[in-house]
């Protein structure tokens, strides 16, 4: 498996792994100090991983890296990011450079995630209120 | 060309729309390229509309709240015509199927659809599919607000969201406007009813669990009234429940249904509103403004009132009688007097239910720009609709619609069949539909025995998956497949209409192919010598129950 | 996947990738969608033969799988199942034409 990290120098130890089936708002204490963070997806159209990165970035606020382990192909990268995760394992070939575009590909989202890209809505308030001034 | 009275495009909702293009592109080339195998490029093709059937590729494309410009439908008669076989089917779920798409073109085929702001994002694979509502919103005189509104504030929401592209099945959400639910909201894996509380606020009724399929379900009310600002919070929560806990092991107990099912709504309504709690007043709050600005653009056409009583009409009712019928049953109250709704029937006499040749579909366009503020709905019984036709233009309507093949005077009629594509294009198939539903029209022809009959319901599924709704219909038609014949399983007393959404009970032993149209004669001559004033077929059964229905059948095939 | 496979005689089929058509795999181990030039398998044998020499040659199609057929006097070749007739021989129905209107 090749490794694709989005910030190369962020500790990597104390990591945990969590299978999909787990309840992360259960984490509590066990998340305390914790650099890395390991998700599993065991087929690519499982999507479990997703909720539980939104809600360990989200809700419980955790900072360190989150990786997305099993089945990733690069298809799956923009979902990925918008997320939370910054590091990937893959042996697809093409990762890298999918990986290098994959935040362009879509110039707009529509969901307001963790990522802190502004949404279509948020973007076309902006707009109307800098009309309105 | 008349103004659009639905939401147009900006240029973030076209860049989208774009760049997914760009994306499937790659992707379709990659797979040609052999570096994708089927395994991995299915559900990408997939989330994009593009099935594999029996004979060719298959491209849905979503007509989101059931409603075309004339520009679009001229468009999709185009794409039809130049990546198709020049002709196209209206599915149940408001959207164009075309059928013989070859994928090395799909990507082009879709770039054409971007031309005129459309798309097939999200039309198949477990995701959140096109939000469908009342075929009559904005023009339906029983409305309390337009549901297309939260139609397109839901699909920008579910467009490529980022947690739920892989949920555990499908998710299909409806909503109404009306107390008149013509979208069949409890048979949704959401529904969403809009009403006004006593103090007058209007909100959401939130139902989830319902559903067709393998395992019938009528939705339960999770939610009695929902302020409509947060309705996307709401539904984040539901989705993020879903997808955490819905089963993965078994893709027939995959739907939101079985969760619901399983852990008791109860629950379920705790766990969404537990989610709920921690991220309302969030993000996904919708401002007023931004309410405000989409809602604007659903304002209805200015329509001046008119006079309802025309001499025209008058006379051509009495001098012609399929003309009379046509009015009877193909045109609905508009809200503002003197105008109406028309409904096109894509159901002539043994016709496939649905399907619309490229000419066709100009037609309908040239008919809309004439008389119906170039607007045109599709409805999930697979008819095309004028919302906005003046009473005085009736008569035109009609010869017009009569020169098409659309005239046919049988909305809610016998002949009004909705039927699955079946086993002549679908890979899933036990059975075929079209054919059947062809030798039922052709039976059932005459206009007249057909009012008379009345309002009836018949609804065909090649296959369990109840693609053709079979369960809701007031005869429903399952095809099964025994050692490889081809037999049809009837059942009675289904329904859809508000607060009588009823599953149909199964009336015997299946029959074979060639008796089916015997065995529907025999349930409507039970019915007719059976029934008191005013009853409807599925009044009647409920009334007498289904022995002498079964005995009749059973007795006759 | 035909249900019927106790028949004896069994063709190579799958559908096309780039068109999505119904082939069937010919005697040169070029696919076509001609029934009449399809590969046939007399027996289990062979059956399993042809499957493996289809899905060896799988990379323009999307999983290849057997049909059993009937062969009459004359030597042609139909499906068993329903499904198969349809999928060799297309829609059981008439399909309205790109430009019909109707009754016009
Ligand atoms: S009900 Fe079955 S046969 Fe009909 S379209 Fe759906 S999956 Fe196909």
């Amino acid at each position: 498996m090749a490794l694709f990290r989005l910030n190369p120098l962020a500790p990597q130890e104390p990591a945990l792994s969590i299978a999909n089936t787990d309840d992360v708002l259960q984490l509590g204490d066990r998340l305390k100090g914790v650099r890395l963070i390991a998700l599993r997806f065991p087929k690519f159209t499982d999507g479990r991983a997703y909720s539980q990165a939104r809600l360990l970035r989200e809700r419980l606020g955790y900072g360190g890296e989150l990786r997305a382990t099993g089945a990733v192909f690069l298809d799956q990268l923009p979902f990925l990011l918008r997320c939370g995760f910054d590091s990937f394992e893959s042996d697809q070939k093409g990762f890298g450079p999918a990986l290098a575009k994959a935040r362009t590909l879509f110039s707009v989202v529509y969901q307001p995630t963790g990522d802190g890209r502004a949404t279509a809505g948020q973007l076309r308030l902006g707009r109307r209120n800098s009309v309105a001034a | 060309m008349p103004d659009t009275h639905f939401y147009r495009y900006d240029d973030y909702d076209r860049a989208l729309v774009a760049e997914r293009v760009e994306q499937f592109r790659d992707q379709v080339q990659r797979r040609l390229a052999g570096e994708l195998t089927e395994e991995q490029f299915k559900p990408l093709r997939l989330t994009n509309g593009l099935y594999l059937q029996l004979h060719a590729y298959m491209l849905r494309i979503a007509i989101p709240y059931g409603t075309l410009s004339t520009r679009q439908l001229r468009h999709l008669a185009a794409i039809a015509r130049k990546y198709d076989r020049g002709y196209g089917h209206f599915t149940t779920r408001q959207n164009l199927q075309l059928n013989w798409i070859k994928l090395e073109q799909a990507p082009d085929a879709i770039a054409m659809l971007a031309e005129v702001d459309m798309h097939a994002i999200q039309t198949s694979g477990n995701v959140i599919r096109n939000v469908t509502a009342d075929h009559f919103a904005g023009a339906a005189a029983d409305e309390i607000e337009d549901p297309r509104v939260w139609c397109e504030i839901i699909r920008q929401w579910s467009t490529l969201h980022p947690e739920f592209s892989f949920l555990p099945r499908k998710f299909k959400i409806a909503i109404t406007g009306s107390p008149n639910d013509r979208a069949a909201v409890r048979v949704h894996d959401i529904g969403l009813r809009l009403w006004a509380n006593e103090a007058g606020e209007v909100g959401f009724e939130v139902i989830v669990g319902g559903g067709l399929g393998r395992t019938p379900m009528i939705g339960k009310t999770l939610r009695e009234f929902l302020p409509k600002d947060e309705l996307l919070a709401y539904l984040e929560a539901t989705l993020r429940v879903y997808n955490r806990y819905g089963r993965r092991d078994n893709i027939y107990k995959a739907r939101i249904k079985i969760l619901v099912h399983e852990i008791g709504v109860e629950k379920m309504r705790a766990e969404v509103e537990a989610e709920y709690a921690a991220t309302k007043d969030g993000a996904l709050k919708l401002a007023p403004e931004t309410i405000e600005a989409i809602a604007r653009q659903f304002a209805p056409p200015p329509l001046r009132p008119k006079r309802t009583k025309v001499p025209e009409v008058e006379a051509l009712k009495l001098e012609n009688r399929a003309f009379a019928l046509w009015l009877k049953s193909n045109v609905a109250p508009h809200r503002v007097p003197g105008h109406a709704i028309v409904t096109a029937s894509l159901k002539p006499a043994g016709a496939p239910p649905g399907d619309a040749s490229a000419a066709q579909m100009e037609g309908v366009a040239d008919i809309a720009d004439a008389f119906s503020q170039g607007e045109v709905r599709v409805s999930h019984e697979q008819n095309l609709v004028f919302p906005h036709v003046a009473v005085e233009s009736l008569p035109e309507v009609y010869r017009a619609l009569e020169r098409l093949g659309f005239a046919e005077a049988n909305i809610g009629k016998i002949t009004d069949i909705i039927a699955c594509p079946g086993l002549d294009y679908c890979a899933l198939a036990n059975a075929r539909s079209i054919p059947v539903a062809q030798r039922i029209s052709n039976h059932f022809a005459e206009l007249s025995r057909q009012h008379d009959i009345g309002d009836l319901k018949i609804k065909i599924s090649g296959c369990i998956n109840a693609c053709g709704h079979h369960h809701v219909g007031h005869i429903g038609i399952l095809g099964v497949d025994k050692n490889g014949v081809e037999l049809y399983q009837l059942s009675l007393g289904g329904d859809v209409d508000f607060g009588r959404t009823a599953l149909g009970t199964i009336l015997g032993p299946a029959v074979e192919a060639d008796k089916v149209v015997e065995a529907v004669d025999a349930l409507v001559a039970t019915y007719l010598e059976a029934r008191q004033a005013g009853e409807r077929f599925v009044d009647t059964y409920r009334r007498i129950g289904a022995a002498p229905f079964k005995e009749r059948v059973y007795g006759a095939v | 996947m035909a249900k019927n496979l106790s028949g004896e005689l069994h063709v190579a089929s799958a559908n096309r990738l780039g068109d999505g058509l119904v082939v069937f795999l010919d005697d040169a181990g070029q696919w076509t969608t001609r029934l009449d030039r399809a590969a046939l398998a007399r027996d289990e044998r062979a059956a399993e033969i042809l499957l493996q020499r289809a899905q060896a040659e799988a990379f323009g199609v999307v999983d290849p799988f057997l049909v059993a057929v009937t062969e009459s006097e004359d030597g042609t070749l139909e499906p068993l199942s329903l499904r198969e007739k349809i999928r060799a021989s297309g829609l059981t129905f008439a399909a309205i034409a790109g430009e019909a209107v109707r009754y016009a």
